[in-house]
């Protein structure tokens, strides 16, 4: 297992435009939201989380667009089938590797950006950890999208799966309103990091499966 | 020993029929050549006996449990993102990657080790994919269409590499329009194929 997690950092540390493609477009949404419209910082306090959540929704379904792409159109993942039969360790790796180097970034960004707009210091730690959970589970949710359609452009199965992303939003608008209100976070939080769990020990099976129906 | 035993093996694909009754085994230390036509079923067989496409019907026993097996397809596995000593550095275990470095000084690779393997020939790229096969110890070798896209001192080093393999007790299953030069047992497919 570690060594898939150290063979996917190899590669997205040198996929510049993978990592830092997802980072650069999500600052430059966090930036470019409040320059764009005319209202005033009060109304922007309010409005601001809406932007980070979309942003964090959009930019992870472009993050793992190409997630299996690459190393099914190459022959690597013919290549891992002679040595791993079963994809789940393979799939855990490149995700886990993904959510860390991209996801939880992207949620440090939304995080420091919900200072500017209004979140004291306390809570921005609280902002981090429910915008790294939900990238948890965005990830897992968008990588199955991606394997579904590997081989007619991940797009198509990336879009195809958005709906099973639309729960996970309502669940971090609802968690973010706890930060702003001081109430019911931790509950809000249990429920995010159990669903995270779940998805992420259940979603590389399933994902696994779909890439060796594609090998075929 | 028989290290693979293929019975009645047939393949058939959206109601074309590419091979059937198929039936064949290697012992270890040989080596196959499947030979036939574009289009009769060579690399399906292949992906059967690697287990990455399923068979219409029949069934492939395995002399050994855990056969470990290099193999080369008609995708290169290499990314081309990375240099060329960036995807040894990727593909090996450090065990294995000063053998894997002299094999890459032996295809006359090295002035282009630092090269982004996009940047390289095509011929190039195939050597980088062939030192996955001539640097992994493994107890079947299985290639498909290894001499597409090789020099000649490159061809000659390959198969000087397959016979030492098959003096070593390796066995090796491949197709190839081009002469191997070794000695094989040839399995030919066609439409009618029942071996």
């Amino acid at each position: 297992m570690l060594n898939f997690i150290s063979s996917e950092i190899f590669k997205l540390r040198h996929k510049l435009r993978s990592w830092l493609g997802p980072l650069l477009i999500m600052i430059l949404v966090l930036i470019a939201f409040p320059l764009s419209i005319d209202i005033s910082q009060y109304d922007l306090n309010k409005f601001f989380f809406s932007v980070i959540v979309v942003a964090l929704l959009m930019i992870s379904f472009l993050a793992t667009e190409s997630i299996f792409s690459e190393d099914y159109e190459d022959g690597s993942l013919e290549q891992l089938h002679l040595v791993e039969k079963d994809f789940y360790k393979v799939v855990l790796a490149k995700i886990i590797t993904y959510v860390f180097l991209i996801g939880f970034p992207m949620a440090l960004i939304g995080s420091v950006f919900s200072i500017a707009n209004g979140i004291s210091l306390q809570d921005a730690p609280k902002i981090f950890i429910i915008l790294a959970t939900s990238t948890l589970i965005l990830f897992n949710v968008f990588a199955f999208g991606s394997a579904l359609s590997i081989n007619k452009g991940s797009m198509l199965g990336v879009l195809a799966s958005l709906p099973l992303a639309l729960p996970v939003i309502v669940l971090l608008g609802r968690a973010v309103r706890t930060v702003q209100y001081g109430s019911g976070f931790f509950e809000v939080l249990a429920l995010m990091v159990g669903i995270g769990l779940i998805v992420t020990a259940i979603m590389p099976m399933i994902i696994s499966a779909t890439l060796k129906t594609h090998l075929e | 020993m028989q290290l693979i035993t293929a019975s009645n093996l047939g393949y058939s694909i959206n109601d074309k029929r590419l091979f059937h009754n198929l039936t064949f085994s290697l012992d270890s230390g040989c080596a196959l050549h499947i030979k036939g036509g574009n289009g009769s079923g060579k690399s399906t067989l292949i992906r059967i006996l690697l287990g990455l496409t399923a068979a219409s019907k029949g069934n492939i026993e395995f002399g050994k449990p855990n056969l470990s097996i290099s193999y080369l397809g008609h995708k290169n596995a290499i990314k081309t993102y990375l240099t060329l000593m960036q995807n040894l550095e990727l593909i090996f275990k450090p065990a294995i990657f000063p053998l894997a470095v002299d094999w890459m000084h032996s295809l006359g690779l090295t002035q282009v080790q630092d090269e982004m393997t996009a940047n390289l020939s095509f011929g190039q790229q195939k050597k980088l994919a062939l030192i996955r096969v001539l640097a992994n110890p493994a107890d079947l070798i299985m290639l498909d269409e290894p001499f597409v896209g090789l020099d000649h001192s490159s061809r000659n080093l390959l198969s000087n590499f397959l016979q030492e393999q098959l003096a070593l007790g390796i066995s090796l299953i491949l197709t190839s329009h081009i002469d191997p030069e070794l000695n094989c047992s040839e399995l030919i497919l066609s439409e009618d194929t029942n071996a």
